[in-house]
């Protein structure tokens, strides 16, 4: 059995694409993808949160690049661990980080007019899927579609650089933007949903020791280009925030 | 329908196709109007996003498409509707085009924001005469200073800055991207990228907000206003971040440097933002007016800086001779805003000039006649902040000002400063 640390539940589609944290040494993780047999993601109910330490079976997976993460599983068994977010945070820091955009998937970063300026790497150029950083500081926008909203972020790495428009696939924190365009009674809430996020939530993250983000890479499609996303956002949003609305 | 609304829709047709086409993959041609592009898998969901992006850019409409109407196909007609429906409800730009002015209007620009930040480290006089080599009191009997603040290891030029457009954006209530143009002065920053990209990155400015760098040391910022009123006035840019943002305690810490000189100056930023108003209604605070300036090459050898070959930096300077002038300047900066304003001084709120040092204040104050306290000192306490220190006076002013300056009360204010050269320049908040 291998034990990992939840460190990332993205939304995929209907389901949840998961990632943990395997320890290889006191000062060192790395992360797995664990997947269920014979689907990418995890469908609900899915009843774990990051932090939440799991075991599973591994068994022998195919991979192809960039998922070198992949790791095929029978289910997901829970233990009685759990690490709060700054331990969570804490060993993430040991696992796979960048200071800068050139060594996140440790390629080149593409970028085009194309998807909001977001960028984007080739498949078979990156080296992983998925990469934690510090932050410096981060805008959020909420752009509409008929069935609700999507997040995006731009997110200012510590060495200066920028990146793009990068969707939001954190459950937590489409669940919490979620949450807040329905509190605002409103015939347009995306403006003030963005606005709260910017003027109310933002400096919250700011504030403490703990802006970490996760960068992932999601499967590539018939273009061959895998989309920057933000996997994880630290500290994750929690609801009592809501309530200063 | 008129033709003019027909040539409207049918150049948002036009429009929103482009920007779909960008988003398809090269050869696929672009779906029919009437068809939803998503529902079909041409686009998906970041395309859909590149989509309003784009059009964003291309037509300067803040939130584009929101809310998406109820049972509208994200389709190309639907798209261009919305290009129509929001044109025709500001009225004022035709798709893809710069704002056309009609004949005769006045653009107005307005000060909505403001804000500054201060090095986190207070250095009493007494260290100061310590560390600059002089006798005990110099500093605060010639130059009146009683401390100075001076940037901590984790701040520089752009930390200070970035603090200050933050809250001067707080205090507009605007998001950094609706900023068209971020305009930096810094005489320290001396490195590229330039301040104002650090600045523009830093800030998450959108892609498509201009970044622009100007000089002028001390005046720097008033040169930052001039170039921001006028790129505001002429172009389809609406909002301008001015920032001045100076670290001089890394600068002037060379032996080289005379320490009655480097004793003078703190670090700090101050950073404004300016929106223009082209239909004549203003909501802000304060009015912009016209702004004087000049170089006057007389007084240009009382302060010289250059850096020499080997790096150490290189300072002549005249402390008498560059107050004298500063004095004069600073007092025929005032006889030109009372004739552009209309106004005298003794009609003044507050006077927001640039102070090389305290002592210089005081005698500036005495020879225009006008109260000392109409001008918030910060070179006491902080130092002379070079290109920040009329800024961080300004921001002490409006903040001043009972119950805030509103767009029912705003106060009127003299802004002026004189730097190496000499250069000069001022304006009024009216």
């Amino acid at each position: 059995m291998l034990e990992v640390i939840l460190s990332d539940i993205t939304v995929m589609g209907q389901g949840y694409c998961v990632i943990g944290l395997e320890r290889q040494s006191p000062d060192s993780y790395r992360s797995v993808r664990p997947m269920p047999p014979q689907a990418f993601a995890w469908r609900e109910p899915f009843p774990y949160s990051r932090g939440d330490c799991v075991c599973f079976d591994p068994v022998p997976t195919v991979v192809s690049p960039p998922h070198l993460e992949d790791q095929q599983s029978r289910g997901l068994i829970k233990t009685a661990r759990s690490l709060n977010e700054t331990q969570l945070i804490e060993c993430l820091r040991k696992a796979e980080v960048s200071p800068d955009l050139e060594h996140l998937f440790g390629c080149q970063v593409q970028r085009s007019t194309q998807g909001g300026k977001a960028v984007w790497v080739k498949p078979n150029e990156a080296r992983r899927s998925i990469c934690g950083c510090e932050y410096d500081n981060v805008h959020f926008r909420l752009y509409p579609e008929p069935a609700g909203f999507s997040l995006r972020t731009e997110v200012l790495l510590r060495s200066d650089e920028r990146l793009n428009s990068v969707p939001v696939v954190d459950r937590e924190w489409r669940r919490f933007a979620g949450r807040l365009v329905q509190r605002i009674q409103r015939r347009e809430p995306l403006p003030l949903a963005q606005r709260f996020l910017n003027w109310s939530v933002r400096p919250k993250l700011l504030a403490t020791p703990l802006k970490f983000a996760r960068i992932g890479l999601p499967r590539p499609k018939a273009d061959q280009r895998c989309w920057l996303m933000l996997d994880s956002l630290f500290p994750q949003p929690e609801d009592s925030w809501l309530d200063s609305l | 329908m008129t033709s003019l609304q027909s040539r409207n829709e049918a150049d948002a047709l036009e429009l929103v196709r482009k920007c779909v086409s960008r988003e398809l993959p090269s050869g696929v041609p672009v779906p029919g109007d009437e068809e939803d592009f998503v529902q079909t898998g041409v686009i998906d969901s970041m395309g859909w996003v590149g989509i309003l992006s784009a059009i964003e850019e291309t037509t300067g409409i803040r939130n584009f498409g929101n809310p998406w109407p109820d049972e509208q196909p994200q389709s190309v007609r639907s798209l261009a509707k919305i290009v129509c429906g929001s044109i025709s409800q500001t009225a004022r730009e035709k798709v893809g085009e710069n704002i056309a002015l009609p004949a005769g209007s006045t653009v107005e620009v307005e000060l909505v924001g403001w804000g500054c930040a201060l090095g986190s480290v207070r250095v009493e006089a007494a260290s100061i005469n310590r560390e600059c080599g002089l006798t005990p009191g110099t500093i605060e009997e010639r130059a009146g200073i009683q401390s100075v603040c001076r940037a901590d290891s984790n701040e520089d030029e752009a930390t200070l800055g970035q603090k200050a457009s933050e809250l001067a954006l707080q205090v507009a209530s605007l998001e950094p991207e609706e900023v068209d143009l971020v305009i930096a002065t810094s005489a320290t920053f001396l490195s590229f990228p330039s301040l104002s990209a650090v600045l523009h990155t830093r800030l998450l400015l959108r892609e498509s907000c201009g970044t622009l760098d100007v000089g002028g040391a001390c005046v720097g910022l008033l040169h930052g206003l001039a170039t921001a009123r006028s790129l505001l006035s002429s172009t389809r840019q609406g909002v301008a971040l001015v920032v001045a943002s100076e670290v001089h305690s890394r600068r002037l810490c060379s032996p080289r440097v005379p320490g009655e000189f480097r004793g003078l100056f703190g670090d700090g930023a101050c950073a404004f933002v300016l929106r223009c108003s082209n239909d004549g209604t203003l909501q802000g605070p304060a009015r912009l007016g016209d702004l004087v300036w000049g170089c006057s090459g007389t007084f240009a050898s009382s302060l010289r800086v250059a850096m020499r070959e080997d790096n150490e930096l290189e300072v002549h300077f005249q402390g008498e001779a560059l107050a004298g002038a500063a004095l004069s300047q600073l007092t025929r900066i005032l006889d030109d805003l009372e004739r552009r304003s209309g106004k005298l001084r003794n009609d003044v709120d507050y006077f927001a000039v640039h102070e090389p040092n305290p002592r210089i204040v005081g005698l500036f104050a005495e020879r225009a006649n006008i109260p000392r306290e109409k001008i918030p000192l910060v070179s006491r306490t902080f130092g002379n902040l070079g290109s920040a220190t009329c800024g961080v006076s300004l921001c002490a002013a409006l903040s001043k000002v009972e119950g805030g300056p509103t767009a029912s009360a705003r106060p009127l204010i003299f802004v002026a400063a004189v730097g190496p050269g000499l250069i000069w320049g001022g304006t009024y908040l009216h």
